[in-house]
């Protein structure tokens, strides 16, 4: 029995004996956890000034809360602003004195990411994607915080977004106060990931399609192809039901996938990621999916993209099996929506009752504080 | 190298002319060699690949294009045939620059990468991924490449004027050189903190260099720049010779000295900006290529600079063959393995050189 295990023994009994306290004030209690990457964290208190070290925790924050998700959280990075300004014209649209109030923070890795503007807006909590859990321990961050008497937690719906997605809710409830939305939110995840799963698991693995996931298509207008392994948009292929190419090549979160490669592939289906990156980068040729996302426009850019030198005569693409999807699905916990309907493009009669359309739809209509808009997914003529 | 006994103790005129006449063999004999390895080299790049294509079927495609399907035109034209062409190009580039800094600065340490030349090409991108600013506006997908281009150049501006300030020696350029890349390394790593994933992942192209963007009109520049800067060069063998026994003796043969620097310098410089940015910055292959032909073929120009395009052309298509090899289907970066296959070389080179080129 080590002294770590003793010590965290300890806080387990001071946190059970703090529960057993007759509790004077709800504020008061001291809350003890274990976050995703695996480090157990003590908050005295329910914190109510969060900063986000990424702007798209909103993403799972506003899920499940319920009323103002930018309550108890005083700053982010700007990412939700570069990469998904259709998201953040929604939070504006529906929060404009809180989206005003944000301070941004930067990149919390960064040398600009200070302690000083931590303390200065009196944070109480820093929340950080366990993606760079190893940049934090590198740079010292998490010690310097944790001087400071800013405690840090790590929650995850990217790196391994499908194993991560429900803990991490589960974390944003306790530490929001709002279990009750988690715990509602949690359960139409689960059932939404079964619809596709459950029917999915019948199917025998080498009936499966091979489909190779091109993240950012079109981000570099000359370059072909970032992939995933097993893991993020590689892993929801494999729960749709598809044998994802990259995963079959390196047991990696990235892969760098050579064109000569998917051409002597030969998969079933391409997938690529868009986003309405063309505000932040005005020469990308992607898709330009999201809230704000035009039909006309994205039917435009997906033929481009399946025009492209050596797109154009693999089979995916002259079966029509070329298709684009929301980016930012890979960084929320709305990836069951993505899964149904890569499932719907693998798989057009088992799933032909799955409406992932009304799936998005009920989420907004159930969780959200914004109506959905817009479009996140289309195939190539 | 012949034995330097044959030209001593009074030589009859015969004997020199049959030892310059031999060397003269020798030297031709040599490149043509080279150059016939490095043409096997290059058809094992094409005829390998994740697409299962034998040799037969290759060269069919290759000299009688009708017969291909779309697939096989995809794969020989569009991808193999530019990607091998381009490392070709692209490694004799890096070593005559290497070849012809290392001759100018007299200092075994110089080529682009030690320069700092490729250090402003890829701050440059950077600049273009990560902020978005481009030097030239309204230029669409290429701005990174100019970006990288112009910083390049910037910086080899910057190493012209060091060349004309007075008390300028080749010792000045190359501190100068390096207090330059580490300059452009630190801005580029203040840029990498705030970059996202995407840019991230598209920064590491441009710090590691790769092939696998290589096309036609890339391929195209690159061999108009090598066209017009090479034989350039090749003609200003007998002063670049004579600079290497020093600059008092090269000034006395008749060498107008910090003329030929400025030049030569000029045209190292197109060169390398014009490669690094189109397959960003690759280490070694214009450190080590001149350093192998030098061993070959000694300090005449004549039979160096050749040989040093060729064994940089060599290197690089060496390496694209074994960047394919690793894992079929995945891309590496081309310049992490020219990196690990230079600085075991580069080592054994520093402890068996005996003999002292550099004064």
């Amino acid at each position: 029995m080590n002294a770590r295990f003793m010590s965290g023994f300890a806080l387990t009994i001071a946190a059970t004996v703090t529960l057993l306290t007759p509790a004077t004030e709800a504020q008061a209690e001291a809350l003890t956890l274990t976050d995703i990457a695996g480090r157990q964290v003590t908050l005295d208190e329910q914190p109510d000034k969060i900063i986000l070290g990424e702007g798209r925790m909103m993403y799972a924050i506003a899920a499940i809360t319920d009323g103002n998700p930018f309550e108890n959280v005083v700053g982010w990075k700007d990412d939700l602003i570069q990469f998904d300004p259709d998201a953040f014209r929604k939070f504006e649209a529906a929060f404009p004195a809180d989206a005003e109030r944000m301070i941004n923070f930067g990149n919390p890795y960064a040398g600009d990411f200070s302690i000083e503007a931590v303390l200065e807006a009196d944070a109480d909590l820093v929340l950080l994607d366990s993606g760079n859990l190893f940049k934090a321990e590198e740079t010292g961050l998490i010690e310097k915080l944790d001087k400071a008497g800013v405690p840090v937690v790590f929650i995850d719906f990217r790196r391994n977004a499908t194993e991560n997605t429900v803990p991490s809710l589960l974390i944003l409830g306790r530490i929001l106060g709002e279990e009750a939305g988690a715990a509602k939110f949690i359960d139409f995840y689960i059932a939404e990931m079964r619809k596709v799963t459950n029917i999915i698991d019948t199917i025998p693995a080498d009936e499966r399609p091979l489909v190779v996931v091109e993240n950012a298509a079109g981000w570099q207008p000359d370059f072909c192809c970032w992939s995933f392994g097993p893991y993020n948009y590689g892993r929801f292929v494999e729960l749709a039901g598809g044998k994802n190419f990259a995963s079959t090549l390196a047991n990696a979160y990235s892969v760098t996938l050579s064109m000569e490669g998917v051409i002597d592939a030969d998969p079933d289906h391409i997938i690529g990621t868009g986003a309405n990156w063309a505000e932040a980068k005005p020469e990308v040729t992607s898709t330009l999916l999201g809230y704000e996302g035009d039909p006309n426009v994205n039917a435009e850019k997906i033929a481009a993209l399946a025009a492209r030198p050596g797109f154009s005569e693999l089979r995916a693409v002259q079966e029509g099996n070329y298709h684009s999807i929301y980016h930012q699905f890979y960084n929320s916990p709305y990836h069951f929506v993505a899964v149904q309907q890569i499932a719907k493009w693998l798989y057009p009669d088992d799933f032909e009752d799955l409406d992932p359309q009304e799936t998005f739809n009920r989420l907004h209509d159930e969780f959200m504080p914004y109506a959905a808009s817009g479009q996140f997914w289309l195939s190539a003529e | 190298m012949l034995p330097m006994a044959e030209i001593s103790d009074n030589p009859s005129v015969d004997t020199i002319v049959g030892t310059y006449r031999r060397r003269s063999f020798f030297r031709v004999a040599l490149v043509a060699a080279a150059a016939l390895v490095l043409f096997t080299t290059v058809v094992i790049d094409v005829i390998t690949g994740p697409a299962d294509l034998d040799f037969l079927r290759v060269a069919h495609v290759i000299f009688q294009p009708s017969v291909a399907t779309p697939k096989e035109e995809v794969i020989i034209w569009d991808l193999r045939l530019p990607v091998a062409t381009m490392a070709v190009v692209v490694g004799a580039m890096l070593g005559v620059a290497g070849a012809e800094l290392q001759t100018i600065l007299n200092n075994p340490l110089a080529e682009p990468f030690t320069l700092g030349l490729s250090s402003a090409a890829s701050f440059g991108a950077a600049v273009a991924i990560v902020l978005g600013w481009s030097v030239l506006p309204g230029l669409g997908a290429i701005f990174v490449t100019v970006n990288a281009f112009f910083f390049a150049m910037v910086a080899s501006l910057f190493l012209f004027m060091v060349t004309r300030m007075r008390g300028a020696n080749p010792e000045t350029i190359i501190l100068m050189g390096i207090a330059m890349m580490f300059t452009f390394n630190a801005l580029l790593a203040f840029l990498q903190y705030g970059a996202s994933e995407l840019q991230l992942a598209q920064l590491i192209f441009w710090q590691l260099g790769s092939l696998a963007r290589a096309t036609w009109p890339k391929v195209g520049i690159c061999l108009v720049v090598l066209a017009v800067i090479l034989p350039y060069f090749l003609s200003r063998s007998w002063a670049l010779t004579a600079l290497r026994m020093g600059e008092e003796k090269a000034a006395a043969l008749g060498v107008n000295v910090s003329l030929l620097r400025l030049m030569v310098l000029g045209g190292v410089s197109l060169l390398s900006a014009v490669a690094v940015s189109f397959v960003g910055a690759i280490a070694f292959v214009g450190l080590v290529a001149p350093h192998i032909a030098r061993m070959i073929a000694g300090e005449d120009q004549r039979g160096f600079l050749p040989l040093s395009a060729l064994t940089g052309a060599l290197i690089l298509s060496g390496t694209s063959i074994a960047s394919k090899a690793i894992t079929p289907g995945i891309v590496y970066p081309i310049g992490m393995i020219t990196s690990l296959i230079g600085i075991p070389f580069f080592v054994s080179l520093i402890l068996s050189q005996r003999k002292r080129h550099w004064q």
